[in-house]
């Protein structure tokens, strides 16, 4: 377990690597809030046009942002679903009947159970799931022999398309923005970025100095407690603790034999770093120097220009349309 | 033969996404009985991870362990055939901090946990644990204790129980007296001579105390940079000039021994063992 | 001049025996004193009472003729640096530079300040390849050793090593002494706490703990000839010693032994 890496920041050198933190997360904000006024599809497709030219000058590669988009897959499609089913205006772009027949069922049963064997077996699991759906959905549509168990109607009408499609692209967008935000900002650096556009926020009495201290704390730590929640594992598999097997009840001591090490060690541990922190002359809330400042530079007045422009050019094509 | 290593490799993925090898052609013996091993190394010499081998915790990339005549290679795991559980019944491996295994309301509870695991019934759990507390040199009545509130000697004492009442044959215990003082680290070892001894079993200890491995160990083994590069009798480690080599020191009563004879431009016709055998040989010359 | 000044010192964790009892002694400015113990002996204790990590029951702490007390503990703690036992509880920092500035930036150094005595402690502990590394990346000794160039850049006038090599490889330990060592030579007031007779006679006094009450405190060589105290310390005798003692014992006397085995002891 020496490989954790926290965040997902990959090294590189274009001009969104040489951006102020600050500057990134405001520029973040703008695209973002220009992606949630835009209305129709055709401006939002231009948003993704935006978007995918600031990827290919910012010189991340597309298959490192799909891999960001994997884990809301789940919430896309079902967005997807959702909107398609329900939504029932506009003309009518398809129509069919559904039909479940005595020995369809078997059929699909069949699929199904081939698919559960073979998934495994493919690297693009997610694109296996998608068209043996649809396969069965054919099936569904255009075989009917036999008895019928049941009839269903499946109505698609352009607008659900429609608002399938842009509900689709404009989460597609903002996961990409954040994502390219995470990609090229080192987590320490995203943290300072943070504490200095959250410094106004003293005034309502959110000290964002010590939340920023606290961030930075866990980002030290998250690989010391990995490593150690590790070897804890390691240490109760000696005393034949089978994380891989047990009932439900062996389930739960195996988490319990687990998590109280872990926390009687953290709890040490918080104390010793206490005691190391005070030693050292931190006073929490205590004006502190620091090693790493910020600086503004052109570019990032660049961006933020654009970003502002966008946003303004998106509200006005809101209001005159 | 209990635990066979036929040229182990080890290795892992790295920070720089490079892979870092742990362990490199490591070919092994170990017996059942009556051994009394010491490991030894530099941190990060790969002495951990070679213990992790030995009840199966971790599976070699390349090679393969054998341990009570069970290969595990690296592809054991996904055969599921064999089942690595009862491997570690019979190799004991206590972890270097007590912490990292100690978590039940009461001392008692904590030893049973081991054997009930392994299926051992309740009543003969709680029957070894009264048995193996008093081998680990604690009064029964600390079985009633929380094993939160002992001091640091007493936590390890009762993380040793914890394996010794699984009955293994093999006890591997990894670096056991760190952070203890003398006197405890003393009493620790007696301990383990003891259960050595007495119940005949192989006892394996790694360590970064050289006084301990002269002392106590019929058989060393020096990890340097993920290599086995020694393996043999102590005395005869300590008389070859790659200790250095290996970032090793040199016991006490060996190191004091030659400051004598070289100060004295002497030569003591024997390498004692203890101080009370220098003594006869300083008063001797003198 | 006396630096640290401990006068009638008892402290007892809650509903427990008393941990240190009417302790006194005194730290004489730029000296290097070793407190050792066994464990339990209260040594830790005293150190975070030094440093008012804990309030003492009674008696008195003064550093630098002030004393210790709630208004006047953050200026002393500018005064003293302490090095703990475990090397990943005292890491706070996410890399080493940042681990090395945190004390500076407390005190609000001014940033070029801070860059520049990084580099300069970071150089004396041999850690200037490392300032970028995390500290996973890092061996105990390394991270004692930038704990050790955090306090230098604090520029404090004692450093406590509290146990600061009972979790090392003989190599991190004896790297360890070889700083502190250095550091005793620039002028710095040192303590050590430690179980380990090897590394208190290095230093210039000895000062020996036993459940919570000194049982002996002088110059290193008077405490290695008081063979009564040691032996009923309950410390580990150094090896050349205990065969000193066995010579004394049969009535064998030998000059030229005698001084090479006191020569030893010392680690000469």
């Amino acid at each position: 377990m020496k490989n954790i890496i926290i965040g997902q920041f990959i090294p590189g050198t274009s001009f969104l690597y040489k951006m102020d933190p600050r500057s990134k997360i405001i520029a973040l904000m703008l695209l973002m809030v220009s992606t949630f006024i835009l209305s129709s599809v055709s401006h939002i497709l231009i948003m993704l046009g935006v978007v995918l030219v600031i990827l290919k000058i910012g010189g991340i590669p597309v298959t490192r942002i799909a891999r960001g988009l994997k884990p809301i897959m789940i919430l896309l499609l079902f967005t997807f679903t959702f909107q398609i089913i329900f939504i029932k205006t506009g003309n009518l772009v398809f129509d069919t009947d559904l039909t479940l027949t005595y020995i369809t069922l078997p059929i699909i049963l069949l699929i199904v159970i081939f698919w559960y064997f073979t998934k495994r077996y493919t690297r693009f699991k997610f694109l296996y799931l998608l068209i043996t759906v649809f396969g069965i959905l054919t099936l569904l549509s255009l075989y009917n022999p036999g008895s019928i168990i049941s009839s269903s109607h499946l109505e698609i009408y352009q607008d659900g398309l429609e608002g399938a499609f842009f509900i689709m692209i404009r989460l597609i967008i903002i996961v990409t923005l954040s994502t390219i935000l995470t990609l090229t900002t080192k987590p320490t650096d995203l943290n300072l970025g943070l504490e200095k556009i959250l410094k106004p926020l003293g005034i309502i009495r959110i000290n964002a100095e010590e939340i920023a201290m606290i961030i930075s704390i866990a980002l030290r730590y998250i690989p010391t407690l990995l490593d150690e929640a590790n070897k804890i594992m390691l240490a109760q598999a000696s005393r034949g603790v089978d994380f891989s097997e047990g009932k439900f009840k062996d389930k739960i001591m195996q988490i319990i034999s687990l998590l109280v090490p872990m926390f009687i060690i953290s709890f040490k541990r918080s104390d010793d770093l206490a005691n190391a922190m005070e030693a050292r002359s931190f006073v929490p809330g205590k004006r502190r120097t620091r090693l790493h400042t910020l600086s503004w530079h052109n570019i990032d007045t660049s961006v933020i220009v654009f970003c502002v422009l966008v946003l303004a050019s998106v509200i006005t094509v809101r209001i005159m349309l | 033969m209990a635990i066979k290593f036929e040229q182990v490799n080890f290795s892992y993925p790295s920070f720089d996404g490079t892979n870092f090898s742990a362990l490199k052609d490591i070919n092994l013996e170990i017996n059942e009985f009556g051994e009394f091993i010491t490991l030894i190394g530099e941190t990060g010499s790969g002495k951990s991870t070679l213990v992790q081998h030995m009840n199966a915790l971790v599976r070699p990339t390349t090679g393969s362990v054998t341990i009570y005549g069970i290969k595990i290679e690296n592809d054991t795991k996904k055969k599921g055939k064999v089942k690595l559980n009862p491997l570690r019944q019979r190799v004991g491996l206590v972890f270097q901090f007590p912490e990292y295994q100690l978590f039940e309301e009461t001392v008692l509870k904590d030893i049973i946990f081991g054997p009930k695991n392994f299926g051992v019934s309740n009543e003969d759990a709680i029957k070894r644990a009264k048995e193996v507390i008093k081998h680990v040199g604690l009064d029964e009545e600390y079985l009633k204790r929380s094993p939160f509130n002992l001091s640091g000697g007493e936590k390890k004492r009762v993380s040793i129980a914890g394996i010794l009442a699984m009955e293994p044959d093999i006890l591997v215990l990894d670096e056991p007296t760190s952070g203890l003082d003398p006197k405890g680290r003393d009493d620790l070892l007696k301990l383990f001579t003891d259960i050595h001894r007495k119940l005949n079993k192989t006892v394996i200890i790694i360590t970064h105390d050289m006084n301990t491995v002269y002392k106590y160990a019929s058989r060393v083994l020096v990890m340097n940079d993920g290599s086995l590069v020694y393996d043999g009798k102590p005395t005869e480690l300590f008389s070859t000039n790659n200790i250095e080599n290996w970032n090793l020191d040199i016991p006490d009563i060996i190191s004091i021994t030659r400051q004598l004879e070289e100060r004295l431009n002497i030569k003591f016709n024997s390498q004692p063992k203890t101080i009370e055998d220098l003594f006869i040989l300083v008063k001797e010359v003198i | 001049m006396n630096i640290i000044e401990i006068k009638d010192l008892s402290f007892s964790y809650q509903d427990e025996i008393q941990a240190l009892s009417n302790v006194n002694l005194s730290v004489k400015k730029g000296e290097w004193i070793s407190i050792l113990g066994h464990n339990g002996s209260g040594k830790s204790t005293l150190s975070k009472l030094i440093i008012g990590l804990l309030k003492a029951d009674s008696g008195k702490i003064l550093v630098d003729g002030v004393i210790l007390n709630e208004e006047s503990v953050h200026d002393i703690r500018r005064k003293i640096g302490i090095v703990f036992q475990n090397p990943d509880n005292q890491f706070v920092g996410v890399t080493v530079e940042d681990d090395i500035a945190f004390g500076m930036e407390n005190l609000c150094f001014q940033q070029s300040e801070i860059i520049e005595k990084i580099k300069e402690y970071s150089k004396k502990v041999d850690m200037s390849d490392y300032l970028k590394k995390e500290p996973h990346a890092l061996s105990g000794g390394q991270k004692q050793r930038v704990a050790i160039a955090g306090i230098l850049a604090m520029k404090t006038d004692i450093i406590i090593f509290d146990e600061a090599t009972s979790m090392l490889d003989p190599k991190g330990r004896a790297s360890i002494m070889e700083y502190i060592k250095e550091i005793k030579k620039a002028g710095v007031t040192v303590i050590t706490i430690t179980h380990d007779m090897k590394e208190a006679v290095l230093s210039d006094r000895i000062v020996i703990l036993k459940e919570g009450r000194v049982i002996a405190c002088g110059e290193t060589n008077d405490i290695l000839n008081d063979k009564e105290t040691l032996n009923s310390s309950n410390l580990e005798l150094l090896l050349p010693l205990k065969l000193q003692y066995l010579l004394d014992e049969a009535n064998i006397s030998n000059d030229k032994v005698k001084d090479i085995l006191w020569q030893l002891s010392l680690n000469k």
